[in-house]
């Protein structure tokens, strides 16, 4: 099994079609929406494809045939290890536990692959050290 | 078996002094018992890193030429205050840049001053005969200016509330980001690490008290404000927030690991500080006091939903709990965070260790005490002849 989390953008036309439903029926892979949003420039989504590595290449595919622009995300967030406190405020915000305290170290430990991009950590650190990254930035 | 703040600095200027850190001394006691422990060790050092609100700056600019009486000053473009002789002035660290919002703050002009950058530094005045000068704006840095000193009325409280949310809204508070329906539980003490946890009773600790400060030396000048004793007691120790210190120390020693800038969004800026403090074994009640563990010191949990100053408290936590990553609010379990950094609490415990078995720090016996019974006072809407 793979996973891989995509960025979706949509030309302002397309954002009518159902390529979310075709991808989820004509694939044999599991389609998890992580994030949607419309705006006037378009379309963007942000979701997890879990399943065989030739499947998932070939969902990709097929996004990319139908002229939706397709990138890969691999951060979401970016941690500045500069600015971090190891204080734990992101700990308790964090919907998925992709936040955890090491009781050896003291120190907070970020699972990046846990990550679903709800940017709800990024406003909360006090010492400033969560940005949006990659190119979700538009997005949260 | 007693031993005299002379015996223990001059054991430290030979090198002999036994140094350990607050979490060491834990084991120790666990390990051997009060009496040996008290017997082995000579000091303690105990440590904390947190938002500290009531914290600023006073800073000597120097004369220019010609002088000027500054009447007005933007460091950073953020106010400071001026209201002192001519080229003194006082950055707090919640102050606000102007015009702008929230996004820069009197905290991030100390950090910045620390880190060793150059500031902005404008000024307006009246001018009189003999400073003639109406405005001025130029850069200055560390470096540049004569004297720069944090002077801080109320630091490193002893104990402080949890804060969690039973409102349906989201909340932004100076305690964190605080979620709908009890969503999380935020709490700040540095708990069993923290100074003035360590000698609840402050017996040792006085005015004049050497501390490390932001990563320099430092001293206790005064009771911090809004110190207080009448508050519950669990194991010895208050279960609420109680006593607090006023601080002061050489911005020029201070490090930028201990000296930071925190933005609570849509509340504002706090000074992110580190404050370690010696604790020495003069006796065995000394031990027992740091002797505590973070399963026997509790906090109330207050709900930040209620807008009032008079919030019953919903239960009492001990830090053990709260350190394990969730607590209990009727029933549900809620997840917890720290606003204060244990990692750099620690860090400060070793670092304040190491100074001390370098013979770089000697400890000091309080000029004063500070008072054994004290009530905090509210602030009422009264006519002059009730005031």
């Amino acid at each position: 099994m793979a996973e891989k989390k995509l960025i979706l953008t949509f030309s302002p036309e397309q954002v009518n079609t159902s390529i979310t439903f075709r991808l989820a029926r004509d694939f044999d892979v599991d389609v998890n929406i992580l994030r949607a949003e419309v705006n006037e420039r378009g379309g963007k989504l942000i979701l997890a494809l879990k399943g065989a590595g030739e499947e998932i290449d070939k969902a990709i595919a097929f996004l990319e045939e139908n002229k939706v622009q397709v990138g890969e995300v691999a951060r979401f967030v970016v941690r500045d290890e500069e600015r971090c406190t190891d204080c734990s405020m992101c700990i308790s915000i964090c919907p998925v536990r992709a936040y955890r305290l090491d009781r050896e170290s003291w120190k907070v430990v970020f699972e990046q692959e846990r990550c679903i991009a709800c940017g709800l950590c990024v406003d909360a650190c006090p010492a400033m050290a969560l940005k949006c990254g990659d190119n979700t930035t538009q997005m949260v | 078996m007693s031993k005299s703040y002379e015996e223990i600095n001059s054991k430290i200027e030979s090198g002999d002094a036994v140094v350990l850190t607050a979490e060491e001394l834990k084991a120790a006691v666990q390990e051997k018992g009060v009496e040996r422990t008290a017997k082995e060790v000579d000091v303690v050092t105990t440590g904390t890193f947190g938002a500290m609100c009531s914290s600023g700056a006073f800073l000597n600019f120097g004369h220019s030429e010609p002088p000027i009486k500054m009447t007005k000053v933007w460091l950073n473009d953020v106010p400071a205050y001026t209201g002192l002789a001519a080229v003194d002035a006082y950055i707090g660290a919640t102050e606000l840049r102007e015009g702008d919002g929230m996004d820069y703050g009197g905290a991030k002009v100390i950090e910045e001053l620390v880190a060793g950058k150059p500031v902005k530094l404008r000024a307006t005045a009246y001018g009189t005969d003999c400073y003639p000068r109406k405005n001025i704006e130029t850069y200055i840095s560390l470096r540049t200016v004569n004297q720069a000193f944090l002077f801080n009325p109320r630091n490193m409280y002893q104990n402080y509330a949890v804060a969690t949310n039973s409102s349906e809204k989201l909340l932004y508070t100076y305690m964190g980001k605080l979620l709908p329906r009890n969503g999380n539980a935020t709490y700040c003490s540095a708990g069993q690490l923290s100074p003035l946890l360590n000698d609840p009773k402050l017996r040792t600790i006085g005015m004049g008290t050497r501390i490390f400060l932001g990563g320099g030396v430092g001293y206790v000048t005064w009771e911090g404000t809004q110190f207080k004793t009448n508050v519950p007691e669990r194991n010895g120790v208050p279960a609420a927030a109680a006593r607090a210190l006023a601080v002061i120390g050489d911005l020029k020693q201070m490090s930028p690991d201990y000296v930071r800038g925190l933005y609570f969004h849509k509340y504002g800026w706090s000074l992110g500080l580190g404050i370690g403090v010696p604790i020495p074994v003069l006796d065995e009640e000394v031990v027992k006091n740091l002797a505590i563990t973070d399963d026997k010191i509790f906090a109330p949990v207050l709900d930040y939903a209620v807008q009032s100053r008079a919030r019953k408290p919903v239960k009492e936590v001990s830090y053990a709990q709260l350190r394990s990553g969730t607590i209990d609010i009727n029933g549900k379990e809620v997840r917890t965070s720290s606003l204060s950094s244990y990692r750099k609490a620690r860090d400060i415990t070793v670092e304040l260790k190491k100074w001390i078995l370098e013979k770089r720090f000697l400890l000091t016996r309080p000029v004063e005490p500070f008072p054994a019974e004290q009530v905090q006072k509210t602030l009422e809407i009264s006519s002059r002849t009730e005031a």
